[in-house]
């Protein structure tokens, strides 16, 4: 596959505003020494057509900046990058046509106009023909169950209404690649679940890149098959998210359902995760000692009515690697 | 991290620029026109903005009336009955109708939004300044015919068709003008963390300069000759001064009018490219 963003090297500081220096005499004072803050170090990202890519990361880790250098409206400090073989920061508007961009916190819909008017003055702002606008509003429409929004100002629709009316906007003019900032913020986990299916389903139906940044480590699951790890304005992992789950799980988490009200087993890399009356979970670190080995010594004590292996939560994977409790791969 | 070797998606082969000219054009009337709908739909602010008007009219026409018109008559030319109080209409006309943009552009760089507009293919600028122009079409429309039927309720002499054509173009020029200066206070927003202080200065400079209250020609003679000149004047004294005219003689000041509104409109107008440039040059370089 071709790809669509392939940036090299990005570098990116900001002047960071300071207290101005006391007693150091009039000069300091009035020229204080520019501190910088560096948000990206040396980040290279290469994403083909058609992938769906995660890029998360704490707070503060550059994942914003590097979205918004992808996206033209950030200049970086060095490097280098085209998206859709084109140069963000120079090609902005150029680019604009050739990309979708969804901020979660940020409307882009006419708060006082009804939907229908926003969608509207899209056609404008893109130069869509007439017919094609038409065609593509209506299949979006569509998929996005929003005709009985449509009439209303966006600014009375419900925070999940809203998100879907700002998803088919950032569609109406068949963007090759769609950005994604924190599309399920603040929404309730219906909303969350029927957007998530939204957006891979039409990225899938329709070749389309996606790049998403989000906190929600449901999004980067159900969303995604790959995910960039950016902390510290660098990239830790960039794997797809199965590749990464067995990487850096490494653990599992076995639920056994027993006749005896407690089960009690002593293996090396064995530890006990909670219990209750019937049914202990245990997780296992699978490079001390084997599944199977675990599940053979429980069915030796007899009794065991059920077994569930999993892998721990997506969420405590993320959790860990930020808190580099796993050796960088990048 | 992945290294797998990819074929580089080639340059375009047509770098497909920014919107043509003539979609950028049809872009602009289109938020014009949402500007238009958006002050349509709240009918009861704009009644009150017509209800202020006529306040404003009546306390201001009171206010001449006893300090005497006749008083300044010499120094406005002939001035007709009511027309102090026709200058002051005309100049509140103008100024209840320019839409605050320095808001909206201070909230757009204040809160970030700016970044969603710069995702777009038109210039976010030009977007804001063509729905306020479409908000205040609708304000002038409203006021101005306000105006007028307030009018006949005063002993003023009727006013010939040709003042009121001329009124109408000096009016709407001044209102852009008048525009133009809120989006110089709001760009300054790309520096300042409120442009409250900018705004205050704008208005004082009006109320001084542009003869907000009074006409310039009372002014002191060094301080009316530069103020006459001034993009101030442009704004408000030029189209308030067709009312101090004696009926016939309206074609005598229009050009000189005209003149000055077209060369301040121009060079606000760079002013305010000038000054998006230099704000957007700051935001894609350090973020906002």
């Amino acid at each position: 596959m071709p790809l669509v963003i392939d940036a090299q090297d990005l570098h990116k500081h900001y002047p960071l505003p300071l207290p101005r220096p006391r007693g150091q005499g009039l000069a300091a004072w009035l020229f204080p020494k520019p501190h910088r803050l560096e948000a990206v170090k040396g980040l290279s990202l290469r994403i083909e057509a058609g992938e769906r890519v995660a890029v998360i990361g704490p707070n503060g880790a550059g994942k914003s900046t590097t979205l918004k250098m992808l996206t033209g409206i950030l200049e970086p400090s060095s490097g280098t990058a085209l998206v859709h073989g084109l140069v963000p920061w120079h090609d902005r508007r150029a680019l604009a046509r050739r990309i979708g961009v969804v901020f979660g916190q940020r409307s882009q819909l006419w708060s006082e106009l009804p939907v229908r008017d926003s969608f509207a003055l899209w056609r404008q702002l893109y130069d869509i023909d007439a017919a094609e606008f038409s065609a593509r509003l209506g299949r979006l429409v569509e998929r996005f169950a929003l005709a009985p929004v449509l009439q209303q100002p966006a600014g009375r629709l419900s925070l999940g209404q809203r998100m879907r009316c700002e998803l088919v906007a950032s569609l109406l003019h068949g963007p090759a690649t769609l950005f994604l900032d924190e599309p399920t913020i603040g929404l309730d986990i219906t909303a969350k679940a029927t957007l998530r299916d939204l957006i891979k389903a039409h990225a899938r139906d329709e070749g389309q890149t996606v790049v998403l940044t989000s906190h929600d480590t449901r999004d980067v699951e159900l969303v995604c098959e790959r995910v960039v790890v950016i902390n510290h304005g660098r990239i830790v992992i960039d794997q797809p998210v199965e590749q990464l789950r067995r990487q850096y799980i490494g653990r599992k988490l076995v639920t056994l359902q027993s006749v005896q009200p407690t089960l009690s087993l002593a293996l090396p890399g064995l530890k006990m995760r909670s219990t209750e009356p019937h049914r202990s979970v245990f997780e296992v670190d699978t490079r001390q000692v084997p599944v199977e080995q675990v599940i053979a010594e429980a069915l030796k004590q007899g009794g065991i009515e059920d077994v569930t292996i999993e892998d721990p939560p997506m969420e405590e994977v993320i959790h860990e690697i930020y808190a580099g409790t796993h050796a960088a791969v990048a | 991290m992945r290294s797998m070797p990819v074929p580089m998606l080639p340059l375009l082969e047509t770098r497909p620029g920014p919107l043509p000219a003539q979609a950028t054009a049809r872009a602009a009337w289109a938020m014009l026109r949402i500007g238009a709908a958006a002050a349509l739909a709240g009918p009861t602010v704009l009644l009150g903005r017509a209800l202020f008007f006529l306040l404003v009219m009546l306390v201001l026409s009171s206010f001449w009336g006893l300090v005497g018109a006749e008083r300044v008559s010499g120094l406005v030319g002939e001035l007709p009955p009511h027309g102090l109080m026709c200058y002051v209409g005309v100049t509140e006309w103008i100024t209840l109708s320019v839409p605050a943009v320095h808001l909206r552009l201070e909230d757009d760089l204040r809160r970030g939004g700016i970044e969603a507009q710069l995702l777009r293919p038109v210039s976010p600028l030009l977007m804001r300044l063509a729905e306020a122009a479409g908000g205040m079409g609708v304000r002038l429309a409203v006021l101005g015919a306000t105006g007028a039927v307030a009018l006949q309720f005063t002993q003023a002499p009727a006013w010939s068709l040709g003042t009121w054509a001329a009124l109408g173009v000096l009016g709407l020029l001044g209102a852009m003008l008048g525009l133009l200066f809120h989006a110089l206070v709001g760009l300054s927003s790309f520096w300042l963390r409120s442009n409250l202080p900018a705004y205050l200065m704008m208005q004082k400079a009006c109320f001084l300069f542009g003869g907000l209250l009074a006409p310039i020609t009372l002014y002191p003679a060094w301080l009316a000759g530069p103020a006459l000149w001034s993009p101030f004047a442009a704004h408000l004294y030029w189209p308030a001064s067709l009312t101090l005219l004696p009926q016939g003689s309206v074609a005598g000041v229009l050009g000189p009018a005209l003149l000055a509104q077209g060369i301040w409109v121009v060079l606000l107008g760079a002013a305010v490219a000038g000054l998006w440039r230099a704000g957007l040059r700051r935001v894609l370089r350090e973020g906002t």
